[in-house]
């Protein structure tokens, strides 16, 4: 969803850029007119469309997931690479001029110490110290690459801070076909033509491969989540934030599911979601969803009082979910960079899907609680 | 201590003008020492702040020799994030006018960093303030401030000078080129900006490469290791994994080579710095003869009444001490005011701008005035030693009786001519000896070994004047003529030292002028025969770095009717052997043609340097040649963007313009092995009919205002180059006017010691009839003869140290050749000052001379 991927933006540190130098681009009619803009009559095709879309001024891979020791000490991850287009026709022949820059953001949750580490990239292409390519999912920034080949995924990132080595080196495996979201993978997100994006997702990789937080590794098994979505539009001003969630239930049952806030704090009606069960995938719009916050944590650092326990209910489709925060403290503060403050998560579900009591895990991404209003941020 | 105040501070205040001379002569004594050291030390240290600054938490940086690193190159070298942050940079002085267009004369020499702000953070820092509060920006506000590709920012304080602001636009020229940039931000004093006086900019990496045409190249990468890696191990990890061509080095490092560079000049100050101390030692001695002289009477009495010898001593090294105390005093802060001024010749003399810019006195520091006094103490101590010990031998009874002022033999002592003679073979074996680590030592004790020689020879050449000149004395000057003959005749042993330390000091001054007319003389004989080429073009203004001509110009310029070649000069600063050195190119075979080098070797240079077109061969200049001992026929290893690669020297040349060393090469093979870019000078020769003066205004015309080169005629060329040498060398001239001033004041310290101990004498002279103008010219004659001595003296050393300092310490220190010169004119003019000088010097012991009358004596002697 475009929301996603200004969410996404946001994580990784970069709204502040990205807003000042959109501002500055569609003072420029001919540098908008440049992107190219999302349309229902594309067809996604893959392997092609795993690859980079340069032509679009935004695009992002996003992997998430929930990973087990042998011993069963649980961790949760993220990883996702960013190209926010920046000017599409650069005049400065220099190999440095930015016309995309690249963004990167791993985070690593050991939950039984409850512990949360983060690290970030923010490169321009420059020599190719990051890129993606354009001809196979190829995604790299510094030494923190993705890349899949088949049904393949491979994640290798790794960062050196004073907590000691933060560090993923997975593999993820599907059989299954990508989930296409919105019509076909056209997302339409606001009322103008172009305001929306193209998006699909792996629901369920099995993951496989060693992580190291703090400097102590592990080998590690579970389930991850991958989206791909590409773009050029934007969100409307008016929003203040959004919740969002990808879970993996034990019955086989993914789900995806968001709500936009407004300013006055109400959901958005463009809230919506997909659900993909053994008997198909069914497209949610804002009527089938109800998202109940219940209990709230307040952050020391920012003071945002964030609901790490939701209560999701689909009644369309028999699915009641309580859905709570591994542990509390996932929020993120990139003081440094933006002022953007958010929380981004590994959760666990329980509740019943069609009269069966089901559990499983997956991740939440709240945004829009502290810091800088995002309607200030995105315009 | 009572007795210290009641003996020696009352006198010293009684004669107010002798303390006041010695203070003031002590304290330029300390302040030339002072200055010279703070002039060298802020040189480097100037460096070294800008260089802290511009390298900021950088731990390593790679590098490429003389052009930068291919970006192709950089690609691989991912692997550089093992070991911590990494930041590509261009580093570049530019030139810079704060108005738009180039109509202007304001162009400044300005430090560029382009920077990839988004790597940079972690290496520098930047404070936003366009002229509101400072405040920390966002890496993401800075970058979108910088991808403007004709962004620049610059510091507040260069913004205030020329009161810009946020959007105006300046002008940035490069080479031949205009580049129009806009004001994108200002920084405030942090980092980078808080030196250099605020010439510095901040780019994108893009838009620098851009506008510096340097696109697909980048100076260096900076790399900032994680906590915790050991830089040693990391260095040399990196070293190991670095392809041929590229080298890793810490930004440090390149202080060190400065420094290596600029030691044997700092060396040399620093022994002229010394002279000056020379000539303070002996105004000591001489105050403090002349205070323990008029007191003999006193010290007399002191012993009478039961004052031991020691008693005596510590009262006038006390004096000496107090003298000492208060010239160090002054001297310090004196000396801070020298290096000012010498800071600001010291960097005209030093070729490198970064240098030079950075060179700023620091404040005078505690360490600094302690040195004076550490300088300045001990050695009036030393000064004051003779006369203190001879003050002390004196008995109670001799004193009271009046006995003769001085009990020294008054014949010529064997050792006089013995030491002198040992000396001088001394001297004759240092110059034979090699320099060591660079540093002209041998040269110099040679030098000292002369001055002393010469020193303790100074009796032996009173005796001799003594001996052979009181007819003529008497013939030409009559009875006062013989009777100053005599007075000096029979103070020989006082005189002595006197006189050496004055002729001493001359001969300081005519080695150096000889040394600096010759140098004048050779360098007018190699401009003159190597400054063949009709115009020279170069870029409006010099910059020191990426000052290009295009190949438009050089097109254009070539197409004149009137122009039959034209030859290029490149030139790239590379490290050879760890030191820095300048690797040039020209068309040899236009050079060949036209030009005319001056060879060293081989006998027929120009045919070598025709074998060097087309192979890995290079002609070196002299100063290369001797300062890393390559002759011709061998082969050196010079770093390369492939790596270290060998090439032969076919030939070695005289250059007088780089002390570093210059490894010259043909244009087609720099090209082979260093990426070529534009030249930075052409050399255009013309037909022989041609006007110069009117090719170039053709050429000027032909050019416009969209190409500020700059076209200079030969004549005006070699003009500029005497200009520059001139004023290189004021400062040596200073040096040496102090030190003749400071003799002036020794010469009448030495007359009024001669005068005070000869009142009885002088006073019965009136008795027995001399008027007091005879009595005055008696003395004014004294001192001309001894203005006369000491500089004949001076002279024939000043002639002696000129070779050494020409055909030794100036070929070990700077590896030129000079042809020996003497100024005539020159050394006239100085000596015809110095004797007037010294005369007027004796004026003021004439006149007190002239005022003794036997009532004054008598009662003293009652």
């Amino acid at each position: 969803m475009i929301q996603r991927v200004v969410s996404g933006i946001l994580l990784a540190g970069m709204s502040l850029l990205t807003a000042q130098i959109l501002t500055s681009a569609q003072t420029q009619e001919d540098a908008t007119q440049s992107w190219r803009l999302a349309s229902p009559t594309y067809d996604l095709s893959f392997p092609r469309d795993h690859a980079a879309h340069p032509d679009y001024r935004i695009e992002w891979w996003y992997y998430t997931g929930n990973l087990f020791t042998r011993e069963g000490r649980r961790f949760g991850y993220q990883l996702t690479f960013f190209r926010v287009g920046v000017d599409p026709n650069p005049v400065n022949p220099s190999q440095w001029t930015v016309r995309d820059l690249h963004l990167a953001h791993l985070a690593i949750t050991d939950i039984d110490r409850g512990l949360h580490r983060v690290a970030e990239r923010l490169n321009r292409t420059g020599v190719g110290w990051a890129g993606a390519s354009t001809d196979s999912l190829d995604v790299w920034n510094e030494d923190w690459r993705a890349t899949a080949s088949e049904r393949t995924h491979r994640l290798q990132a790794m960062d050196a801070n004073q907590t000691g080595r933060l560090r993923l080196d997975l593999r993820l495996d599907s059989d299954a076909a990508p989930v296409l979201h919105g019509d076909q993978g056209f997302s339409q997100k606001g009322e103008d033509v172009g305001n929306a994006s193209h998006y699909y997702s792996f629901t369920r990789l099995a993951t496989r491969g060693r992580l190291e937080v703090d400097g102590e590794a592990f080998d590690v098994t579970g389930t991850s989540w991958m989206d791909h979505e590409f773009g050029s539009s934007f969100l409307e001003a008016d929003q203040a934030g959004w919740d969002w969630f990808s879970i993996q239930l034990n019955d086989g049952t993914d789900l995806m599911v968001y709500t936009l806030r407004d300013l006055d704090g109400r959901a958005d009606i463009r809230s919506s979601g997909t659900v993909v069960t053994s008997e198909g995938i069914t497209h949610l719009k804002s009527d089938d969803v109800r998202l109940l916050p219940r209990r709230r944590w307040i952050s020391s650092v920012s003071g945002a009082a964030y609901p790490v326990v939701w209560r999701i209910d689909i009644p369309s489709l028999g699915l009641q979910l309580d859905v709570s925060a591994a542990i509390d403290a996932q929020e993120l503060v990139t003081v440094q960079s933006t002022g953007v403050t958010y929380w981004e998560g590994a959760v666990d579900a329980m509740g019943t899907h069609d009269g069966v009591s089901v559990s499983g895990e997956g991740y939440l991404e709240m945004t829009g609680y502290a810091g800088v209003p995002m309607s200030s941020v995105l315009r | 201590m009572t007795l210290f105040r009641w003996f020696i501070a009352r006198s010293l205040r009684q004669q107010p003008l002798r303390s006041v001379a010695t203070v003031f002569s002590l304290a330029v004594g300390v302040a030339v020492v002072v200055a010279i050291q703070l002039a060298n030390a802020s040189s480097l240290r100037g460096f070294s702040t800008v260089m802290d600054a511009m390298a900021g938490r950088t731990s390593l940086e790679i590098t490429a020799p003389g052009v930068g690193i291919r970006e192709a190159r950089a690609t691989s070298l991912g692997w550089l994030r093992d070991y911590g942050r990494v930041s590509p940079v261009i580093d570049a002085d530019i030139l810079l006018a704060p108005v738009p267009g180039v109509a202007t004369e304001q162009f400044e020499v300005v430090r560029l960093l382009g920077v990839d702000i988004l790597s940079d953070r972690p290496f520098r820092d930047y404070q936003l303030v366009n002229g509101e509060t400072p405040r920390r920006v966002t890496t993401q506000e800075f970058l979108s401030l910088l991808t403007d590709p004709y962004a620049v920012v610059l510091t507040d304080q260069f913004a205030r000078r020329y009161k810009l602001a946020v959007n105006d636009p300046v002008t940035l020229l490069v080479g031949d080129r205009i580049v129009p940039l806009r004001v994108a931000g200002i920084l405030g004093e942090e980092g980078p900006a808080s030196v250099l006086d605020g010439n510095f900019a901040l780019m994108d990496i893009a838009a620098a490469q851009w506008a510096l045409n340097r696109l697909g190249q980048i100076d260096r990468i900076d790399v900032r290791l994680t906590d915790g890696i050991s830089i040693d191990q990391a260095e040399q990890e990196i070293a190991t994994r670095l392809p041929d061509g590229l080298g890793v080095r810490r930004p440090e490092r390149r202080g060190a080579e400065v420094e290596r560079m600029l030691r044997a000049f700092h060396f040399n100050l620093t022994a002229l710095s010394f002279i000056a101390l020379l000539v303070g030692l002996f105004l000591v001695y001489n105050t403090v003869s002349v205070s323990v002289i008029t007191r003999r009477h006193e010290i007399g009495l002191l012993r009478t009444v039961g004052a031991g010898r020691s008693t005596i001593v510590r009262l006038f090294l006390g004096e000496a001490t107090l003298l000492a105390v208060a010239g160090s005093a002054i001297g310090a802060p004196l000396g801070w005011l020298l290096a000012q001024g010498a800071v600001r010749l010291t960097s005209s003399t030093v070729s490198q701008f970064w240098v030079a810019s950075a060179a700023q006195v620091p404040p005078l520091s505690l360490e600094m005035v302690g040195f004076a006094f550490v300088v300045g103490v001990p050695l009036a101590i030393i000064g004051a030693f003779v006369p203190v010990r001879e003050a002390s031998r004196i008995t109670p009874m001799a004193a009271l009786r009046g006995d003769a002022a001085l009990e020294a033999r008054n014949r010529l002592s064997r050792r006089f001519l013995v030491v002198p003679v040992v000396l001088f073979v001394l001297a004759a074996w240092f110059v034979r000896q090699e320099p060591i680590d660079g540093l002209p030592i041998f040269g110099l004790l040679a030098s000292l070994a002369v001055v002393f020689g010469a020193a303790v020879l100074m009796p032996a050449v009173l005796f001799g004047f003594r001996r052979f000149c009181g007819g003529a004395m008497s013939r030409w000057l009559h009875v006062e003529g013989h009777m100053a003959h005599a007075n000096l005749g029979s103070a020989i042993p006082r005189l002595s030292i006197s006189v050496a330390a004055l002729a001493v000091s001359l001969a300081m001054m005519v080695a150096i002028a000889i040394m600096v007319g010759s140098f004048r003389e050779t360098v007018v004989y190699w401009v003159g025969q190597t400054l063949q080429a009709d115009l020279f073009v170069s870029s409006a203004r010099s910059s020191p770095q990426g000052s290009v001509i295009s190949s438009e110009t050089e097109t254009l310029i070539s197409n004149h009717p009137d122009v039959v070649a034209v030859d290029v000069f490149t030139t790239i600063d590379v490290n050879y052997a760890e030191t820095p050195i300048v690797i040039g190119a020209g068309r040899f075979e236009v050079l060949l043609d036209h030009g005319a080098l001056l060879f060293k070797a081989p006998d027929n240079g120009p045919a070598a340097m025709a074998t060097a077109v087309g192979v890995d061969a290079v002609v070196v200049s002299e100063a290369f040649s001797l300062k890393h001992r390559v002759a011709v026929g061998d082969t050196i290893v010079l770093p390369t963007p492939q790596g270290e690669t060998p090439f032969r020297v076919v030939a070695v040349y005289f250059d007088y313009s780089n002390d570093r060393g210059l490894v010259v090469m043909d244009v087609g093979t720099f090209a082979r092995h260093f990426e070529a870019g534009r030249p930075s000078g052409l050399m255009v020769y013309l037909a022989p009919e041609a006007n110069p003066d009117t090719v170039r205004n053709e050429l000027r015309d032909g050019l416009g205002n969209g190409r500020p080169v700059l076209i200079t005629t030969n004549a005006s060329l070699r003009r500029e180059v005497l200009q520059i040498f001139d004023s290189t060398f004021v400062i040596t001239y200073a040096l040496e006017v102090i030190a003749v001033a400071v003799s002036m004041f020794g010469v009448a310290a030495t007359l009024l010691t001669l005068v005070l101990e000869r009142r009885h004498e002088l006073a019965m002279l009136r008795l027995v009839g001399a008027e007091r103008g005879q009595v005055r010219r008696m003395i004014v004659i004294e001192a001309g003869i001894l203005g006369v001595l000491t500089h004949g003296v001076g002279l024939v050393v000043g002639f002696v140290l000129s070779l050494i300092l020409i055909y030794v310490i100036n070929v070990q220190s700077f590896g030129w050749t000079i042809q020996f010169h003497v100024p005539i004119v020159f050394l006239g003019q100085s000596t015809l000052a110095i004797l007037v000088a010294t005369a007027i010097a004796g004026l003021y012991p004439a006149r007190l001379a002239s005022r003794f009358s036997l009532r004054d004596v008598a009662g003293f002697q009652g």
